[in-house]
C-alpha cells in the first residue's frame, strides 16, 4: 500500500508531450525501404563514439604513415642509380686497367677485365647441369 | 512526389504510447532534444521492423524497455563526449505540468530537481512506480532486473525523495 508521501508524488501531472513532434516523428518513422543515409550515419556515429581516443589515435598513425609515404625517396629510382653507377664505376676501372697496361708496354698481352657478371638467373631457368652437378 | 505516410499501426501505436513514453524518457534523460531522438528512434524501429512488435504481450511495457534501452545507450553516448552527464541530470527540464498555485509549482519543481539527483536507475523504478503504476514484476521486465532489486531501489530512491523534499513538503501537505 503507498504511503502519503507516495500518493502525493502521484498526483503530480506530468507535462505534457510537444503536439507537433507527432507529425516530425512519424514522418521519420515511415516505412523505408532501406537504410536511409542519415540513419546510417546516426548508426556510425553511436558506434565510434565510445572510443574516439582509439579512433582518433588509428587516423593520425595513417596521416602519418601517409605522409611518410610521400615524403621518402623513391626506391626504384635509387635502385636505378646504383645500377647505372656500377656500370659506371666498372668502365672506368677497365679504362684504368687498359692505361696502366699501355704505360707498362704491355698493350699485347694486356687481358681485358672480365665482363661484368651477369645478375643471377631465376632458379627456374638455370641450366638443368649445374642443378645436378 | 508524395511523401509516405506512417503506417496505421505506428501511428495509433503513438497516439496509444507516446506520452507515457515522453514522461518516462524525459526524466531519465533530463533533456528535451534527447528525449525527442529517443522518442524518435524507438518508432523509427518500429515502423522497420513490425516484427518487433509481434511476440509482445504487453505493447506499453515493449515500448518502454525499448525506450529505456536507447535510453541508457544515449546516457553512455553522452557520457563518454560529456562527462557532466550528472550536472545535466540535476538542471531538470519541465518535468511537471505547470501549476497556478506558485507553492505547489515551487513543490513540483523542486520534485524534478530531486528527481535529477538520484542515480538513473532509481529514478528509472521510481518513474514507473508513480507515473505509470507498474507493478515491480512489470517494472523488472520492462528493466530487465529481477523484482527484488527494483523494489530496493525503488526503496532507496523514494527514501532520497523524502528525505530532500521533507521541508517543503510539510509545508504543502
Amino acid at each position: 500500500m503507498n504511503s502519503d508521501f507516495e500518493n502525493q508524488l502521484q498526483r503530480r501531472p506530468l507535462r505534457e508531450l510537444p503536439r507537433q513532434w507527432r507529425s516530425e516523428i512519424l514522418a521519420a518513422a515511415r516505412p523505408a525501404s532501406g537504410p536511409r543515409p542519415l540513419a546510417f550515419v546516426s548508426r556510425l556515429s553511436s558506434w565510434l563514439w565510445p572510443y574516439p581516443r582509439a579512433w582518433a589515435g588509428l587516423a593520425a598513425a595513417w596521416v602519418v604513415i601517409f605522409v611518410l609515404h610521400f615524403t621518402a625517396p623513391d626506391e626504384p629510382r635509387l635502385a636505378g642509380n646504383s645500377s647505372s653507377m656500377t656500370i659506371q664505376s666498372f668502365a672506368t676501372l677497365q679504362q684504368q686497367t687498359l692505361m696502366m697496361a699501355q704505360l707498362l708496354g704491355q698493350t699485347d698481352n694486356a687481358e681485358p677485365p672480365a665482363a661484368l657478371p651477369a645478375a643471377p638467373k631465376p632458379r627456374s631457368e638455370r641450366p638443368m647441369q649445374q642443378m645436378i652437378g | 512526389m508524395k511523401e509516405m505516410a506512417a503506417s496505421p499501426n505506428i501511428q495509433r501505436l503513438y497516439d496509444d504510447h507516446a506520452p507515457a513514453l515522453f514522461g518516462f524518457l524525459l526524466n531519465l534523460l533530463r533533456n528535451e532534444a534527447d528525449t525527442r531522438d529517443a522518442m524518435q528512434e524507438v518508432f523509427v524501429k518500429l515502423a522497420r521492423r513490425p516484427a518487433l512488435l509481434e511476440g509482445a504481450r504487453d505493447e506499453r511495457g515493449f515500448l518502454l524497455r525499448l525506450g529505456h534501452n536507447l535510453a541508457i545507450d544515449l546516457i553512455r553516448r553522452r557520457g563518454a563526449r560529456e562527462r557532466n552527464y550528472e550536472q545535466l541530470a540535476r538542471e531538470s527540464p519541465a518535468l511537471f505540468a505547470e501549476s497556478a498555485n506558485p507553492d505547489e509549482q515551487i513543490f513540483r519543481e523542486k520534485l524534478a530537481e530531486a528527481l535529477g539527483e538520484l542515480p538513473a536507475d532509481q529514478r528509472a523504478v521510481l518513474h514507473l512506480k508513480l507515473w505509470e503504476k507498474l507493478t515491480f514484476d512489470a517494472i523488472a521486465q520492462t528493466l530487465d532486473i529481477p523484482p527484488n532489486t527494483a523494489a530496493s531501489r525503488y526503496r532507496y530512491g523514494l527514501d532520497k525523495l523524502r528525505e530532500r523534499l521533507r521541508p517543503i513538503y510539510d509545508e504543502i501537505k
